[in-house]
């Protein structure tokens, strides 16, 4: 499940992989001096992005095999509920972040008690119509409250751009950055120390033997929806002082994030941190190197050959791809 | 006995579901008492998914044409009535809506829609059923070359990149310039338009790049315009993006001067952007700075009683687009009142002479500008009925021209 | 039950086509007589656009209902059967729309096998995004690949379709030429269905190991009905193309991918009535959902004024219907349909037995 990814000293193929990229890397900062350094640097930024919505796809996944597909709009609304709060009702930055947060996570339960729960053994096809319903209905709701306008987060400590080898980074990223190994670390915590995050595994890896020791899919299920959209909000929110959401930036996020897991291995934190990153700052170095307009396609051909090629993602086992 | 199919049930529904949803499509239809004839005018225009930030004010601004020209006696006499319809930003619907205008709702002329690909499904049979079509979407291949039956209201991408060209060249007196584009319709055909036009105004393209939509960042591509001769950077799309490519800029340090496109003639951008923001100039109308209009004309008495008005009724600024749908009702409305003196009064103004009409347009003032039009020219407006805006202290003033 | 819930086609599918064709084909003549004031054209340009829709969507009911697969990116095999005879209607002034629509088929229908054979392997969720990814990667192409489809712009002016003379430029004559097409196709998916094919497709969808292993060529099965989907939704396009006479990228997003797969999965899955159920159903709510103010007082105006609230009615449907109705409207009109008949039987029964307690 989240954290039983095959044990990263036996899995080869992810040692070569990161060994080429690590290789690209250097090879675009040599080449290229302080633009690529640059590259590489805004990279890490949009990449942790993505890393945080791959690890909301991730939670749901592992838990219910279920993928969400308003996981993206769960960030754009804790992007605008920390707009609605901080920006226009001027109430402090912290409090606005725990209380969008909470709303956020909030919408995520109720929507698994009213419509995941109901639909437990449905075909797969069923369960995606249901989050497509779901995202069309958040982004309608969007619309209806904050207009289709883009919305301003003030950034939490400033403007002035940081300079680090002629590459230049704004204060909000290392926020990004900071809540990126935040959640990791949470989660990594929640699932292998306390006893309702073990319990989740046990139920992703085996249900039935599970529920024998009293740990029941319902609760996991409505766990992993409250925390992928806690998460979600979360990451919405930290990056809308760079990129200001609107009622409809929840796709592009949630398919970039999407890319991300799957590369990393759907139902994975590590695999989503990894593969974000090697995302973010790939696509960068795309649109660095190539002719301009290929940067686009890059996500979507990675999902793919990610799918065709190894479906499992760097750091899934191929256990994990069953229907 | 025969037990009801569960299939045969399925048939029932079809037909079930096809009675209700015309009984649907057919409500809606009021009849409207009075002495004189309801004049109804079509209109779509996207008002949700994609396009709707332009279509909203598109509407609000018709909403209170129709009311004044209402409250002032209506055409002749004869209330205006605006049958809005929403396209969803979708080609496909756009037609739809124009077809359920003419057929269903009988409509002899239609205003729309906000998006090119919509508009451009709409001239086709705008064409082909000899209705008079009046678009409000911006590329110049609407109107050029020029179709019978379609005008438009808002400037020609042409039009807006040479008012930016000409102010680089005599202003800034620059030579070399950077593209920075969005990937969508309107980024790139102001792009081509750029490189087409930038040779007549004594500028070169040494860099061209282009970002999507929805990008969160643009910094790979602003290193490598960073790293030619560009002396200004154009940059040439809608949304959030302009706003995070200023905050790149500033981020980078890069210093050359940011021109943008009419797409960020709006207060997001300003806010979104915050201190980035200064410093930037763009072509659009005069509505937003309305001081850059001689006072006591004319247009700056339209320009300012629309901002009020406006205001008044929405609570929000105006902004470039709602102009161009007010245009529209405008010159709409104008015509048909000049075919009434032209022709007498008529229960139904036909399509052709309303057509006829709005080509005889000559010199009406609007919001965007002057509106003139003739056989050969079906744009309305002129490249100085634009001006160059400059933000200062997060306001917009008027970039001084020579 | 299950007599009422199998998917099996038989002869009272033909008798139900039959019925279906007749209503559907005079719908220009009754439309006239429904109340309320309403041209009977009105119907006609909406049904237009809903028989275009059903040529990707009955084809996709067959992938996805009886094959059991997913596909999130159709549009783009209705884009590529679009773009592929308006790019050449448009460039070849002589070429026929009629091979136009032809090619637009085979066109589709090849990149559907090309594209088919590898992502056909991966199965759920994992197909779902592939398919996806695919969907995203075409509308791209689309947009960037400006020397074949003008990019962003689009392609204006496309000839009427046109066989031997015959001209369709009007919706009425549209209208009988799309709706013929997909009464062909529906009469074509009954057959397949009861034939050996269709007995594949079936053993396939409950199980893909157990008809494996009874040796059925699962993989060609997939595949074979894969491409036939692709080149339908083909079809679909190239309809389209010359209806609107103008194609641009914005006419195949993803969200018209969604409109395919919810009007499969809301229609019904693995019922052949499935697909023309759905479309309909979908095509025909939106006039209902704008008309709800009408006929229900109570809506506030600052609720109908807002366009947007169709969207969020459209979006609660969806998750609505399929909590309350998982597999579509066919079974829950089966179901209720059964539920009904038993409970008539249950009247019947219990006044048939008072009849003899009173006659004793």
């Amino acid at each position: 499940m989240a954290l039983d990814s095959n044990k990263w000293a036996e899995n080869k193929l992810l040692w070569s992989a990161l060994a080429i990229f690590a290789l690209v890397v250097v090879l675009t900062v040599s080449l290229n001096g302080s633009k690529g350094l640059q590259w590489i640097l805004s990279g890490l930024v949009v990449g942790s992005i993505y890393s945080l919505i791959a690890m909301g796809f991730s939670v749901i996944y592992s838990s219910t095999r279920v993928i969400n597909f308003a996981q993206g709009e769960f960030s754009m609304l804790g992007g605008m509920l920390m707009y609605t709060f901080a920006t226009k009702a001027h109430v402090s930055i912290w409090l606005s972040f725990v209380l969008s947060v909470l709303v956020v996570a909030l919408i995520g339960a109720a929507f698994e008690q009213t419509a995941i729960y109901k639909l437990r053994g449905s075909s797969v096809i069923t369960v995606i119509i249901v989050t497509i319903g779901f995202s069309i209905f958040l982004k309608a709701i969007a619309k209806w409250i904050w207009g289709t306008d883009p919305v301003k987060i003030a950034p939490f400590t400033g403007e002035k751009a940081i300079t680090i080898f002629k590459a230049a980074i704004v204060p909000q990223s290392f926020w990004v950055f900071g809540l990126t190994v935040l959640a990791v670390a949470a989660l990594f915590l929640f699932f292998s120390r306390t006893l309702v995050g073990k319990g989740m595994r046990a139920a992703a890896a085996n249900s039935d033997a599970a529920s024998l020791v009293g740990v029941s899919t319902n609760t996991t299920s409505l766990i992993a929806w409250t925390l992928a959209a806690g998460l979600g909000a979360a990451a919405g929110i930290i990056i809308g002082p760079i990129t200001p959401p609107s009622f409809s930036s929840g796709l592009m996020l949630g398919l970039k994030g999407f890319s991300a897991a799957v590369l990393g291995g759907l139902g994975n934190i590590q695999g989503a941190v990894v593969g974000g990153l090697m995302l973010g700052v790939l696509e960068n170095i795309i649109a660095g190197v190539l002719p301009t307009g290929y940067k686009e396609a890059f996500a979507f051909l990675v999902l793919i050959l990610v799918l065709l090629i190894r479906p499992q993602g760097l750091l899934g086992k191929p256990e994990d791809v069953k229907v | 006995m025969h037990k009801k199919s569960g299939f045969g049930s399925a048939a029932l529904l079809i037909c079930l579901i096809m009675v209700v949803g015309i009984m649907a499509a057919g409500c809606g239809k009021k009849k409207v008492s009075g002495s004189k004839s309801v004049y109804k005018i079509g209109v779509v225009l996207s008002l949700s998914q994609a396009q709707a930030a332009l279509g909203v004010p598109e509407q609000n601004a018709l909403k209170l044409l129709e009311k004044k020209v209402n409250d002032e006696g209506g055409i002749e006499g004869h209330r205006v009535q605006f049958l809005i319809e929403d396209d969803e930003s979708l080609p496909a619907k756009s037609k739809e809506k124009f077809t359920k205008l003419v057929n269903q709702e009988g409509v002899t002329a239609v205003i729309g829609t906000s998006f090119s690909g919509g508009t451009a499904a709409m001239t086709e049979d705008a064409e082909k059923n000899k209705i008079p079509l009046i678009g409000l979407s911006a590329t110049t291949s609407l109107t050029h070359p020029v179709k019978k039956w379609t005008f438009r209201t808002p400037p020609t991408t042409q039009m807006v990149v040479e008012r930016a060209l000409g102010y680089i060249q005599k202003n800034l007196k620059l030579k070399k310039i950077g593209v920075l584009y969005d990937s969508g319709l309107f980024g790139t055909e102001g792009y081509e338009t750029v490189k087409a036009t930038a040779g007549k105004y004594g500028l070169e393209v040494v860099a061209a790049e282009s970002y999507g939509t929805n990008d969160p960042d643009m910094t790979a591509q602003l290193t490598k315009i960073k790293s030619t001769p560009a002396q200004a950077l154009i940059v040439w799309g809608t949304g959030p993006a302009p706003s995070i490519i200023a905050k790149n800029v500033q981020q980078l340090a890069m210093t050359i001067p940011y021109i943008g496109s009419h797409g960020i003639a709006n207060q997001t951008f300003i806010n979104l952007a915050g201190d980035a923001a200064n410093g930037v100039v763009f072509p659009a109308g005069r509505v937003l700075v309305p001081s850059s209009i001689p006072a006591d004309s004319d247009w700056r008495k339209t320009v300012d009683e629309f901002a009020k008005s406006y205001k008044e009724a929405y609570k929000t600024e105006v902004n470039t687009f709602a102009g161009h749908g007010w245009d529209a009702g405008l010159i709409m409305t104008e015509a048909m009142k000049a075919a009434i003196k032209a022709n007498g009064d008529q229960e139904k103004l036909s399509a052709s002479v309303i057509r006829d009409q709005i080509e005889k347009t000559k010199d009406l003032t609007g919001i965007a500008g002057t509106f003139t039009y003739s056989p050969s020219n079906h744009d309305g407006l002129k490249i100085d009925d634009l001006i160059m805006i400059k933000i200062e202290n997060g306001a917009w003033t008027e970039a001084k021209s020579s | 039950m299950e007599r009422y819930l199998k998917p099996a086609g038989n002869k009272r599918d033909y008798r139900v086509l039959l019925i279906v064709s007749l209503v559907i084909l005079t719908v220009p003549l009754w439309a006239r007589l429904i109340p309320g004031e309403v041209l009977h054209m009105d119907i006609v340009n909406i049904m237009v656009l809903t028989g275009i829709y059903a040529c990707a969507v009955l084809g996709l009911n067959l992938l996805v209902g009886y094959a059991g697969q997913i596909s999130l990116g159709h549009a783009a095999f209705f884009g590529i059967g679009a773009y592929t005879t308006a790019i050449l209607t448009t460039r070849l002034h002589w070429f026929p729309s009629w091979l136009g629509i032809l090619l637009a088929m085979v066109v589709a229908g090849v990149i559907g096998y090309l594209v088919g054979v590898p992502v056909l392997r991966l199965k759920g969720n994992y197909l779902a995004m592939a398919t996806l990814g695919l969907g995203a990667i075409a509308s791209i192409l689309f947009s960037q690949v400006k020397w074949l489809t003008n990019g962003n712009e689009g392609i204006m002016g496309i000839r009427y379709l046109s066989i031997f003379g015959f001209k369709f430029d009007s919706d009425i004559k549209f209208y009988f030429a799309v709706w013929v097409l997909v009464l062909l196709i529906m009469l074509f998916s009954i057959n397949t269905v009861r034939s050996r094919v269709g007995r594949a497709l079936r053993a396939l969808h409950s199980s893909e190991v157990a008809a494996d292993a009874m040796g059925v060529n699962t993989g060609s099965v997939k595949t074979r009905v894969f491409v036939l989907s692709a080149a339908l939704a083909g079809l679909g396009g190239a309809l389209f193309a010359h209806y609107e006479q103008f194609v641009s990228p914005e006419s195949f997003v993803f969200s018209i991918s969604i409109l395919f797969i919810t009007m499969v999965v809301v229609g019904g899955m693995g019922n052949i009535w499935g697909g023309l159920v759905g479309v309909l159903f979908l095509s025909f709510l939106p006039p209902v959902i704008q008309a709800l103010p009408q006929w229900i007082p109570g809506i506030p105006s600052s609720v109908t004024n807002f366009s947007n609230y169709e969207l969020v009615l459209y979006g609660l449907l969806l998750i609505v219907f399929m909590i309350f109705m998982p597999r579509g409207i066919a079974y829950g009109l089966a179901r209720g349909a059964q539920m009904a008949s038993r409970g008539a039987k249950h009247v019947g029964e219990r006044l048939q037995a008072r009849k003899y307690e009173e006659h004793k």
